[in-house]
């Protein structure tokens, strides 16, 4: 460090974690115990993937703690009556005060038992940011754990505004909840609306400008010109929603118009199911002593199972062969010298029509990119190639695909996914350096590292904590408000599972309950912390509606917004460079997030709380000593449940489980199982240290960015191209819901098919609004889509100036974008106020001409129709929330929907 | 020497805008207030369109405009090339705001809160009474800068010696360092890269240079930027109105040449026609006053205004002030001792000072209408012609007898005449030069442009009035508020900005880089 750094009075080290492309470790600078200022933290610049930098949201955090229209005291509602237009008549009151109110309901609550009668637990919350908010709310996640059984269905944008096909799907094939090329090594990138320059963070922003300075080529294919396609070497203007059939194309090209040996035929016959052979009902034909999957043995001309070694699978050809099939519920079918095909046959034919002619029209995309980009993803693959990583040889494909929101949620998301981890397997650069890797698992455990969770699973795949669908195994009756456990296998059921079920479901049905599920309540006390969800949400009229009827709500309030209008508590926390955390960083995660180093960082207050705002590690506390939970309360902080296992092999730090412990206490027994953690026991500085370093990291191992050789290692295959498992599961569930007299969920069993066939994505959302609506789509001439903003997303921070002013210079925030020659169409001039009127909606807003988008598609970046948030609510402008349904015609099989919708435009009155 | 400057990567930037937060932070800018950001530009139509972001701030100029036109020296320039501001000196006229062509300066006249009305902790902590109604702009983090050069730090390399911008940007786009120095980063940067530099044909030498190709295998010579009219999608980088200089500033132009051009005819005629008119004097040298007072009111701290006086050497505001002793003090001797050699020595100090202000436009580089070499002359032509048909109207109210009249009458054709024949050349080299689309727009608005087709209208009162004095008086009046609307239109609507250009749009990874855009500008 250098001696002018060391010279800043008071300079205190934190992290900024406000969305999922962080932590950034940085720098606040205090005077006369006033935060001033953000700087990148320097000495961080060794470890951190961008070099210590700090993202544009961090500069947001001065004005954050000293905004002026903070909630600085406990408030309690004084007007029971609930909604838009009531004066909630918040007055102040004591934090004892508010506390014992809060902790009498929830004595009530689990006086009564901690589920209802309709079987949801009384308890429900809710959290923004991706999941972000863990990394501020202190010890809360063990008093959550101390209480039982809560539910977290009631979602803030999560399933409608995240990548939800590929979290469910990436981590059923390749532990990738988030995915990401590999980025210093690829050359080549086809990215299907992946915005990563404005949500990748400083990681993601970093990789691809050292990427670009190398000379990698990046296509952009969307309906706009975002700020990734302006960072791209091309961009392809497609028509929205239509990327399954460029996609589809694009495995045509590579299955039907070259050589196959330009393919890594050595992957997909060892590291896919491809060789295994598929029976006439569409299920593995199998060994009827073992039932493991038979392939075909090229070398011996006859079946043996999948894991026989020294064998030759075929890939193709029509096989005469003998097994047993195993169909749902485990039935069986004995077939005797029957005809069958390898899985990559049945891909082949599966394909077989989806050439880029075909794709050309739908996607409304020259014949020749859509071939010309196949034939660059296979050139720059290097197929055969290795490459040593640490000391490991490893196969070198530098070319992936990422997919980006909208493109890989709601329908067509399934097909989107298993096509770019396709298009990976046929080159084999799946988990491979230069190709597509994940980043993170949160559906399986463990969750340490992705190559702690390569477990293995039947026939050879990796293993996968499905929601049971056999009979008697499946759950009837779920135990969350949008029944994930009953409805999304794929859901699984760890901590993350339920906000990753159906989420609209849950708000869904406090307005009309489904067939057959228990009668919706509303949870007895509803927890809100770092979400807005009456903005955030979709159908924000009837999310409002929902929240005005939940009979008591607990807000960990910021300043005044949406949601906690209708709260009946605000309670003031530390924000961000108030509050003290010790959090885990480095390893790999989320968004582009690939260290060589792991360790631990500290949130260490750099500003006194503003007016009562108290630290969130007390109130958690406070909550647990006031409902008689200590014991269980400081036992999940011993266990690891604010971040960090208090007690190892050779060390152990745990609290005294019968104590109420301080705020510092707790996180410097943190700090000194995090060092122990990180030197095997032999150092054990509290939180003094971390103040003094602000973070302290151990190597994390590169080899292990990439999954493959812990595959390689257990002789494991990734579950590419034929879903065998899911076909079957789809069919059980089917089977269960239909016992139960469900057909409303009939359209998503659709989904589980063992290879996805191109569905007409735009005539699903086009009928559905029509048959709901009773309209004429034609009325709805444009396609209204919306996009990532580098200044915005995830964080919460539309009430900051600051971030508004700089957001302001980049275009498309704050109003309407569409094409010249579209507007010109309407008599539409730059800056002419309209409404834009979804099926179900209107908006209003400025319009902002740019070439860069398609003459039928509109963009909202940001959804910021507040009328609560300070300074929010005088922006004015436009939100697309308002105009989205949330329809079960538009939920796809995993419970997600995309941000989409047909719209028309007038000119308007602008907003007063 | 030194000559420390930035150095911007288009292909890596991604327009986040960190560089400009961080700047507000490091800096403590007012909101709204940005010495560094980072411009959004498209170029193309649907469907070939690229789009690049831009970093743009204070260039520290070689020859920095801001420098020369500053009437106080409170700008200036050191030897490593950052070129400073001293707000003790500046008095906030924001002659340098409209001097410099990259938007670069800003004046805040009060204290701005991020939200109205309540100050927070930290915006009273770092409040800066000394940079309230002067000129501000990025300073190139100089504190820091001679800070650790005396720590024996490297600017550009070390941190603790580095902008603000430049340590906080994430794509590693930004640079800065010593271009004196071949050795340097950012010289290094500029031998292994195609780059160019915004708005070079106006001879600033900018010191913010923009890479944009690593294939320097085919450098060619500069091209020109290829402009566009048409600024869709664009007006956050197009053109825009000035704002510094208001109707108050107008109002010295307007004024000032009205009174200086009929102090000049009045003592003209006094040559010719008997005693110079006593109350024509009065009359020019309080429409002077007039105009230097609304003119006073306008800059940011006008009890500093006799720091006006420090910059004869580059600066005609300078030079305009220094004339204006001369002219009221000879003016106000003539209006006690009304003797004819008195009186010529103030008209030539007045035409003096509507010189002045003519160069005072041409040197406002920052603005293509003003800075058209015509308009020095046009300035002086029109100023005398408001005089002289000022002087008109007078001669007609105090009854000069008709010869007279008709000799004024003809003096005041010719002047028209000559007026609409500069305007026409200075409209013209305006045209061909290429200037802002909608300056060009105002400039020709009937009402406002000098051109022999609306100046026909006030030939046509001069041709009558040589018979009618009443005519004749009205002619006058006719050819000064022509006059007077061009100078207000010219200050005030015609005053569009540079705008900024982006020369080539950068090679973004493997594509190749392609022609920029200049928004906004149209050639005739």
């Amino acid at each position: 460090m250098k001696k002018a750094e060391t010279s800043l009075r008071n300079s205190v080290s934190s992290y900024c974690y406000q969305c999922v492309a962080g932590p950034d470790l940085l720098k606040v600078d205090v005077r006369d115990g006033v935060a001033f200022q953000v700087r990148p933290n320097s000495s961080a610049a060794d470890v951190h993937p961008a070099g210590g930098k700090v993202c544009v949201k961090a500069f947001g955090l001065i004005q954050k703690t000293n905004n002026p229209n903070r909630i600085q005291t406990p408030m309690m509602r004084t007007n029971p009556r609930k909604g838009r237009d009531e004066d909630p008549g918040f007055e102040p009151v004591s934090w004892d005060k508010a506390l014992t109110v809060i902790c009498d309901r929830l004595e009530k609550a689990r006086a009564d038992g901690l589920n209802d009668e309709s079987g949801f637990p009384r308890v429900a919350a809710s959290f923004g940011g991706g999941g972000t908010s863990t990394q501020y709310m202190g010890t809360f996640p063990a008093f959550l754990s101390a209480w039982g059984s809560v539910d977290m269905s009631f979602g803030s944008g999560q399933g409608v505004k995240c990548y939800h096909s590929e979290h469910l799907y990436g981590e059923l094939w390749h532990r990738a909840f988030t995915v990401s090329p590999d980025t210093p090594l690829a050359e080549f990138i086809i990215s299907f609306g992946a915005n990563v320059e404005a949500s990748g963070g400083v990681c993601g922003v970093r990789r691809h400008a050292d990427a670009r300075d190398r000379g990698i080529k990046k296509v952009q294919v969307e309906p706009h010109l975002s700020v990734t396609g302006a960072c791209s070497a091309e961009w392809v203007a497609i028509k929205p929603k239509t990327d399954p059939a460029f996609m589809f194309a694009l495995i045509h090209v590579l299955l039907h118009e070259i050589p196959r040996e330009r393919l890594d035929i050595p992957f997909l016959k060892r590291r896919t199911s491809s060789p295994y052979l598929i029976a006439p009902n569409g299920f593995y034909l199998r060994d009827p002593d073992t039932k493991k999957p038979l392939i075909w043995d090229l070398n011996t001309s006859r079946t043996v199972p999948f894991d026989t070694p020294d064998t030759d699978p075929a890939l193709e050809g029509d096989l005469t062969v003998s097994g047993l099939e195993v169909g749902p519920d485990d039935v069986e079918w004995a077939h005797d010298g029957i005809t069958c095909q390898p899985a990559f046959a049945h891909l082949v034919a599966h394909v077989k029509p989806y050439n880029p002619e075909w794709a050309a029209d739908i996607c409304d995309v020259a014949v020749d990119k859509i071939r010309g980009t196949a034939m660059q993803y296979i050139d720059h693959a290097h197929v055969g190639e290795t490459i040593n990583i640490d000391g490991r040889t490893m196969p070198f494909r530098p070319v992936a695909i990422s997919l980006g929101k909208t493109v890989c949620n709601g329908w067509g998301g399934y097909e989107c996914v298993w096509a770019r981890t396709l298009m990976a397997c046929l080159i084999g650069g799946l988990e491979v350096p230069g190709g597509t890797l994940g980043t993170t698992v949160r559906l399986n455990r463990p969750a340490d590292n992705r190559w702690s969770s390569v477990v293995p699973g039947p026939d050879g795949f990796l293993n996968y904590p499905m929601n049971p669908t056999k009979k008697g195994e499946w759950n009837e009756t779920s135990n969350s408000r949008h029944a994930h456990q009953m409805l999304i296998p794929l859901a699984a059921n760890s901590s993350w599972s339920q906000a990753l079920g159906p989420t609209h479901l849950a708000w869904m049905m406090q307005e009309k309950g489904l067939d057959h599920l228990p009668k919706p309540t509303p949870p007895d006390v509803w927890f809100v912390y770092r979400t807005n969800p009456v903005i955030s949400f979709w159908d924000t009229g009837s999310v409002a509606e929902a929240v005005a009827n939940f009979p008591f709500t607990v807000c960990f309030a910021y300043t005044d917004d949406e949601t906690n209008h209708m709260a009946d508590i605000l309670l003031p926390e530390c924000t961000d460079l108030e509050g003290l955390q010790l959090i885990r960083i480095g390893g790999s995660k989320y968004v582009e997030q690939f260290w060589e180093h792991q360790g631990f960082a500290l949130r260490d207050p750099a500003s006194a709380p503003m007016g009562e705002a108290r630290d969130f590690t007390w109130i958690a506390t406070e909550l647990a000593r006031r409902t008689g939970l200590l014991e269980k309360y400081n036992n999940a902080i011993n266990r690891g449940a604010a971040g960090v296992r208090l007690f190892g092999e050779n060390f152990d730090h745990s609290l005294d489980v019968e104590k109420t412990h301080s705020v510092e206490e707790i996180w410097d027994a943190s700090c000194r199982a995090a060092n122990a953690e990180l030197t095997d026991g032999a150092e054990n500085q509290g939180l003094d240290y971390f103040r003094e370093h602000g973070f302290r990291t151990k190597p994390f191992p590169k080899e292990q960015w990439y999954l493959y050789p812990a595959m390689v290692e257990q002789d494991l295959r990734f579950e590419m191209p034929y879903q065998e498992r899911l076909l079957r599961i789809g069919q059980e569930l089917g089977e269960r819901l239909h016992e139960k007299g469900i057909t409303w969920w009939d359209r998503q069993l659709k989904e589980y098919e063992a290879m996805p066939h191109w569905q007409d994505l735009q005539g699903l959302w086009n009928d559905a609004l029509e048959q709901a609506y009773d309209v004429k789509i034609d009325d709805y001439p444009f396609w209204l889509l919306t996009a990532r903003s580098m200044q915005y997303s995830w964080g919460g921070n539309v009430g900051l100036q600051m971030i508004h002013e700089v957001a302001d210079n980049i275009a498309g925030h704050g109003g309407v974008m569409m094409n010249p020659a579209a507007a010109k169409k309407l008599g539409l001039s730059e800056g002419d106020w309209v409404e834009v009127a979804s099926p179900t909606g209107t908006t209003r807003g400025a319009v902002i001409l740019r070439q860069g988008i398609r003459p039928d598609t509109l963009l909202m970046i940001g959804q910021f129709d507040h009328w609560k948030t300070p300074f929010a609510k005088d922006l004015k402008t436009p939100s697309m929330n308002a105009l989205m349904p949330m329809m079960l015609e538009l939920t796809d099989a995993t419970g997600s929907g995309a941000d989409l919708v047909r719209v028309k435009v007038s000119k308007a009155e602008a907003k007063t | 020497m030194t000559r420390y400057a930035i150095v911007a990567d288009l292909n890596r930037c991604v327009g986040c805008q960190t560089c400009t937060s961080a700047c507000k932070h490091a800096n403590a800018t007012a909101p709204g207030i940005q010495w560094r950001k980072v411009l959004d530009f498209e170029v193309g139509e649907f469907p070939d369109v690229s789009r690049a972001f831009m970093p743009v701030g204070c260039m520290h100029c070689d020859e920095p405009p801001c420098m020369d036109v500053c009437p106080t020296t409170a700008t200036g320039k050191r030897d490593d090339g950052i070129v400073t501001i001293d707000y003790d000196k500046c008095i906030g006229c924001a002659y340098c705001a409209v001097a410099c062509p990259y938007q670069a300066r800003y004046r805040v006249d009060k204290p701005a809160a991020a939200y109205a009305g309540k100050t927070m902790r930290h915006e009273a902590m770092l409040e800066d009474p000394g940079r309230i109604g002067v000129a501000q702009k990025c300073t190139l983090c100089i504190d820091r800068i001679d800070e650790g050069k005396a720590m024996g730090l490297v600017p550009g390399l070390d941190a603790a010696a580095t902008p603000a911008c430049v340590n906080s940007c994430i794509s590693g786009a930004l640079h800065m360092g010593d271009l004196d120095d071949p050795d340097s980063n950012v010289s290094k940067l500029l031998k292994e890269n195609r780059h160019f530099r915004m708005h070079e044909d106006l001879g600033t030498g900018p010191g913010i240079v923009y890479l944009y190709d690593k294939d320097i295998g085919d450098h060619t010579a500069t091209e020109p930027v290829p402009t566009t009219a048409d600024a869709v999608g664009l007006a956050a980088v197009a053109p825009k109105l000035q704002t510094s200089w208001d109707w108050r500033a107008a109002a010295n132009f307007v004024f000032g040449g009205a009174g200086t051009g009929l102090l000049a005819v009045t003592m003209v005629a006094g040559l010719f026609a008997g005693p110079p008119l006593w109350l024509a004097a009065f009359v020019a040298l309080a429409l002077v006053g007039v105009g230097l007072f609304c003119v006073w009111l306008e800059i940011g701290r006008p009890w500093r205004f006799l720091n006006v006086y420090l910059n004869p050497k580059t600066s005609w505001m300078s030079r305009e002030a220094i004339a204006a002793g001369p002219l009221f003090g000879f003016g106000a001797l003539f209006l006690i001792w009304p003797r004819l050699d008195i009186g010529l020595l103030a008209a030539v100090s007045g035409l003096f000072f509507v010189y002045c202000q003519g160069r005072i436009l041409r040197a406002a580089k920052g603005i293509p209408a003003w800075r058209q070499p015509g308009i020095v002359a046009l300035v002086m032509a029109t100023g005398v012609t408001e005089g002289a048909g000022l002087f008109a109207a007078l001669a007609v109210l105090v009854g000069y007898d008709d010869m007279v009249l008709r000799t004024i009458g003809l003096a005041l054709m010719v002047l028209v005449g000559l007026r609409a024949l500069l305007w026409q050349l200075y409209r013209g080299a305006l045209g061909a030069k290429g200037a802002p689309t909608a300056a060009l727009a105002v400039l020709d608005a009937g009402y406002v442009n000098l051109s022999v087709r609306t100046q026909a209208v006030v030939l046509g009162l001069v041709v009558i009035g040589l018979f009618s004095p009443a005519v004749l008086a009205l002619a006058g009046l006719a050819a000064l508020l022509s006059g007077w609307g061009f100078k207000y239109a010219l200050i005030t609507r015609a005053a569009f900005n540079q705008g900024f250009a982006i020369n080539r749009v950068p090679a973004r990874g493997a594509a190749k880089s392609g022609p920029g855009v200049k928004p906004g500008w149209a050639t005739d």
